[in-house]
C-alpha cells in the first residue's frame, strides 16, 4: 500500500499543487473575514486593506493554474492524480471569485459610508450568513485538505442554510424599502453585499463537490443530494 | 575541475603495455601463418609456373618415359568426380542440416544424426576410402568413377550438414514465428523462409565442403584409382589430379615431375579460389 | 484425414472479412459481439504456472489493451490467442478461448488455419527475406489462388492500408530488408492485413520504434480497428490510453482489472490498477 510515485518530484509537484491551493484558500478566507469586519464597523480604512489585497489572490490563481498546466504538461497524470489537478484547477476559480464577492462587499461598504446615507436596518443576518459562510469555506478546504466525502457532503447541505438566510433578508428589505422609499439606495447596497456572501457560500460548496471527485471519482455537480449522499459516502 | 583525476596512471600504464605485447605477439602469429601461406604459394609458381600452357589442357597423362603430354584427362576427371559428388551431397547434407535444425531439437535421431555427423568430419580419409574399396569396389571387382564419388561425398556429405545445421540455427527464432503467425506449415517455414534466410551461409557451406574434397587424394586411391588415359566412363578408373600428383611427383620422370607441379598448383589454385568466393558470397549477402 | 481435422468454420461462408458476423455500419451498443471468450484459462510453462484462471471477453471491431509490469503475462495471454506457444513443448494452456463459439485449444485444431484467421505482429520487424511484394503475396498464397492482377491489388492494398503504399510503390521488387525500422514494421502489418484475418493480435508494436513511427502506426490501429478486431500488448501505458477502446490490467499471472480504457484511466475500481497507471509501486 504505497502513496508515493516512484518520481518523488512527482509527489512533489502534486503536493505542492494542494498546498497552495490550501494557501490561496487562506487568503481569500481572511479577506472574506476583513471585509464582514469592514462592513460590521463601516470603517473605510479596513474596506480599502480588502480592496487592495484582491490582487494577490488573482495573482494567486494565474500561479496555481500555471502549475496545473505544466504538471499535465509534463506528467501526464491519470486516475485521481488526473482528477486532482482538474478539481484543483476548477477549485481556484471559485476561490477566485469568492475574493471577488469579498472585494464587493467591500466596495459597497465603502460607498455605503461615503454617500452618508442612513444605514440603520437591522443586519444581523448579514452578520450571521457571514460567518456562516467563512465557516464552509474553511471546512470545505479542510475536507480538501483531507479528501474527507463526509465532511464535504456536511458543506454541501448547510450551504442551504445561506440560502434561507438570504431570501429571509431579501423579505425583510422588501419590507423596508416598500416603507420607506428613502431606504431604496440603503436596501440595494445591502441587496448586493448579501448576495455577495450567498455565492461565498455557493463557491464553498462547488469546493466540497470536487472533493467528492477527487476522493471518489464521482461528478456529483447538478444531482439531488441524497445522491451526492450516497456517492459520498461509498467505500 | 580535472577529468582525469581518478585514473591510476600506474595502471593505465600497465595497460597499455599489456595492449601492445598482445598486439605484437597476435601479429607475430598472423605473420608466421602468412609467410608459410606465401611460401608454399612462390614454390608453387615457381616451379609450376613451367607447366601451364595449353598442352596441359590439351593433352592427357603421358605413358611412362614418353615426352610432352598433359594433364587433361586429370582435370576433366577431377571435375567429374567433384561435380558428381556435390550432386550427391548437396541435398543430402543440406535436406539433413535442415532436420537437425528444425525438426530435430530433442529426437534420439537427430542427437545420434549430429555425432555420427562429428565423427565423419573428423576420420581420416584413407579409412573412408578403405569402407568404400571393401563394399563397392571389391563387389564390383573394379575400381570405378562412382566408387570415388561416393567416397569423397561420404567426407564432404559431414561438412556440409555441419555449416548447415549451424547457419539455420543462425536465422533468428522471431523470423520464423513471424512466418508462423500467418499460417505456414512446418515445412514452407523451413524451406521458404529459414532456409532462404540463411542460403548464403549454406551456399558458403557448400563451397568449402567442394574445396575440401578437391584435394582428397587417400580415398580416390582405393576407389576411382587413375586412368592414364582420356575417360568419361564413371563404371571404370577416372583420371583425377591428386593421384595424378601422387604418382607422377616421386616418379623418375623429369616431365611427370613437372606435370605433378603443374597439377599442383593448378589445384592450390582452385582451392583458394574457391574459399575467396565463398567468402566474397558470404560478405554480400549479410550487406544486402 | 481431413474429415477429422477441425477447420475453423465452413471456409465458403466466410466472406472477405472471415469469420465475423454481418455488422451494420452504425454504432449500435445493443449486440456487442465477441471475437474470442476466454474462460477460465491457466498457462504453463513446465511447473510455472503463467496465467492464473483468466476470464475476459475481447469484443468485435474494437482495440483491447493488456498493461502490466513485466513478468505480469500479458504477452503470453496474447500468445495463446494464436496457439503460438503450441511450437514450443513444455508450454500448455488449459482452459476455453471461444473464437466466434469455437474453442481453439482443442486439440484437434488446425493450427495453420486458426492462424490465417487471428495474425500478429511481433515487436521486432521480421522482414522475410524476399522483395517487398513476395512479402505480402506470401501469406496470401498459402490459402488463396489468385491471378497476377489479383495478387498486385491485394499486395497494393495491403500496403495502403498499412499507409507503405507511397513509399514503397516504385521499389517492391527491392528486399523487405531495405526498408527503415518503421516501413519494416508496417511492412509486417501489411503483411498481416493482407491475409484477411478476423483478429490482429501486435505484441508490442512499437517499442523499438521511434516516436514518428510510433505514431504513424497507432494511427493505423485506428484506422484498422474498424474492420478488424485488435489486441495489443504494449509497456507504454500512454499508448494504451491513445489507442485502445478497452483495458486489462495484468499483474503476476491473473488478471486485475478489465473495463473501457477511458474509465480504467479517469476511475480504475481497483486500488492496484490504480497505484500501476499513476506510477506508484510499494
Amino acid at each position: 500500500m504505497s502513496d508515493k510515485h516512484l518520481s518523488s518530484q512527482f509527489d512533489a509537484d502534486l503536493n505542492s499543487l494542494s498546498s497552495r491551493l490550501l494557501e490561496m484558500g487562506g487568503l481569500v478566507e481572511s479577506q472574506i473575514s476583513t471585509a464582514m469586519r469592514a462592513f460590521t464597523q463601516m470603517d473605510v480604512d479596513t474596506c480599502n486593506i480588502v480592496i487592495e489585497n484582491e490582487k494577490l489572490v488573482n495573482d494567486l490563481e494565474i500561479q496555481i493554474d500555471l502549475a496545473c498546466t505544466e504538471l499535465i504538461a509534463r506528467r501526464q497524470p491519470t486516475a485521481r492524480d488526473l482528477r486532482l489537478v482538474m478539481a484543483v484547477s476548477k477549485a481556484i476559480t471559485n476561490l477566485e471569485r469568492a475574493g471577488d464577492e469579498a472585494e464587493r462587499v467591500a466596495k459597497r461598504t465603502k460607498r455605503l459610508v461615503e454617500s452618508g446615507a442612513p444605514h440603520n436596518i437591522n443586519v444581523a443576518e448579514i452578520r450571521l450568513s457571514g460567518q456562516m459562510a467563512i465557516n464552509l469555506l474553511r471546512r470545505s478546504l479542510d475536507a480538501f485538505a483531507r479528501l474527507d466525502t463526509i465532511a464535504a457532503a456536511e458543506v454541501v447541505a448547510e450551504d442551504r442554510q445561506i440560502d434561507e438566510e438570504f431570501r429571509g433578508f431579501v423579505r425583510k428589505l422588501i419590507t423596508y424599502m416598500s416603507e420607506d422609499p428613502h431606504m431604496i439606495s440603503t436596501g440595494l447596497d445591502m441587496l448586493t453585499i448579501a448576495k455577495a456572501i450567498e455565492r461565498i457560500g455557493d463557491h464553498a460548496k462547488n469546493i466540497a463537490e470536487f472533493v467528492i471527485y477527487v476522493a471518489k471519482g464521482a461528478d456529483v455537480r447538478h444531482i439531488p443530494h441524497d445522491d451526492l449522499v450516497r456517492e459520498a459516502n461509498k467505500p | 575541475m580535472n577529468n582525469t583525476s581518478n585514473i591510476d596512471q600506474g595502471i593505465f600504464a600497465k595497460r597499455k603495455r599489456a595492449n601492445k605485447i598482445g598486439l605484437t605477439l597476435s601479429m607475430g602469429a598472423m605473420l608466421l601463418g602468412m609467410i608459410f601461406l606465401l611460401w608454399i604459394l612462390s614454390v608453387l609458381l615457381f616451379k609450376g609456373l613451367s607447366a601451364i600452357d595449353l598442352n596441359l589442357f590439351t593433352h592427357s597423362t603421358p605413358a611412362p618415359g614418353s615426352e610432352g603430354g598433359g594433364l587433361a584427362n586429370a582435370i576433366v576427371g577431377s571435375l567429374l568426380l567433384v561435380g558428381t559428388c556435390t550432386f550427391i551431397s548437396t541435398p543430402i547434407g543440406v535436406l539433413a542440416g535442415l532436420y537437425l535444425s528444425e525438426y530435430g531439437d530433442r529426437s534420439r535421431v537427430a542427437a545420434v544424426t549430429r555425432f555420427v555427423t562429428d565423427i565423419m568430419l573428423s576420420a581420416p580419409s584413407i579409412v573412408i576410402g578403405l569402407f568404400v574399396y571393401a563394399f563397392v569396389v571389391a563387389q564390383a571387382r573394379h575400381f570405378s568413377g562412382w566408387a570415388g564419388t561416393i567416397a569423397l561425398a561420404l567426407i564432404a556429405i559431414p561438412v556440409v550438414v555441419r555449416t548447415t545445421e549451424n547457419m539455420l540455427r543462425l536465422v533468428p527464432g522471431s523470423l520464423r514465428e513471424a512466418a508462423y503467425a500467418l499460417g505456414t506449415p512446418k515445412w514452407k517455414v523451413a524451406f521458404k523462409i529459414t532456409l532462404r534466410a540463411a542460403q548464403s551461409g549454406v551456399m558458403t557451406g557448400i563451397l568449402l565442403a567442394l574445396a575440401r574434397v578437391s584435394g582428397e587424394t587417400a580415398p580416390l586411391l582405393f576407389t576411382a584409382l587413375n586412368n592414364q588415359f582420356f575417360s568419361t566412363n564413371m563404371n571404370a578408373p577416372m583420371a583425377n589430379l591428386p593421384v595424378v600428383i601422387f604418382q607422377f611427383a616421386m616418379s623418375p620422370y623429369d616431365n611427370w615431375v613437372e606435370l605433378a607441379w603443374g597439377g599442383a598448383l593448378l589445384i592450390t589454385f582452385a582451392v583458394l579460389g574457391l574459399n575467396i568466393l565463398a567468402r566474397v558470397v558470404f560478405r554480400e549477402k549479410v550487406q544486402a | 484425414m481431413m474429415s477429422n481435422m477441425k477447420t475453423m468454420f465452413d471456409l465458403n461462408k466466410i466472406d472477405s472479412q472471415g469469420g465475423k458476423v454481418e455488422t451494420t455500419n452504425q454504432q449500435s451498443e445493443q449486440a456487442a459481439i465477441n471475437a474470442l471468450e476466454v474462460r477460465n484459462l491457466n498457462f504453463y510453462y513446465g511447473s510455472f504456472q503463467g496465467l492464473k484462471d483468466i476470464n475476459l471477453d475481447i469484443e468485435q471491431g474494437k482495440v483491447t489493451a493488456f498493461i502490466g509490469p513485466s513478468g505480469c503475462g500479458k504477452s503470453t495471454l496474447l500468445r495463446t490467442l494464436n496457439r503460438m506457444y503450441d511450437l514450443y513443448p513444455g508450454q500448455r494452456a488449459e482452459g476455453e478461448i471461444n473464437f466466434y463459439g469455437q474453442n481453439i485449444l482443442e486439440p484437434n485444431q488446425d493450427l495453420n488455419l486458426l492462424r490465417s484467421r487471428i495474425g500478429m505482429v511481433f515487436q521486432k520487424p521480421t522482414p522475410f527475406p524476399m522483395s517487398i511484394y513476395e512479402n505480402i503475396a506470401f501469406g496470401v498464397r498459402l490459402y488463396e489462388r489468385l491471378s497476377r492482377s489479383e495478387m498486385d491489388e491485394r499486395v497494393e492494398w495491403a500496403l495502403n492500408k498499412a499507409a507503405l503504399w507511397n513509399e514503397a510503390k516504385d521499389k517492391l521488387s527491392q528486399s523487405g530488408l531495405s526498408l527503415s525500422g518503421g516501413q519494416q514494421q508496417r511492412l509486417c502489418i501489411a503483411r498481416g492485413v493482407a491475409v484477411k484475418p478476423s483478429v490482429i493480435l501486435l505484441d508490442e508494436p512499437t517499442s523499438a520504434l521511434d516516436p514518428i513511427s510510433t505514431g504513424k502506426i497507432e494511427e493505423l490501429i485506428n484506422e484498422l480497428k474498424h474492420e478488424y478486431t485488435i489486441a495489443i500488448v504494449t509497456h507504454n501505458m500512454q499508448q494504451a490510453a491513445r489507442v485502445s477502446d478497452y483495458t486489462a490490467y495484468m499483474y503476476l499471472g491473473s488478471l486485475v482489472e478489465y473495463g473501457k480504457t477511458d474509465e480504467i484511466f479517469i476511475k480504475p475500481q481497483r486500488k492496484e490498477t490504480e497505484d500501476y497507471i499513476t506510477g506508484r509501486f510499494g
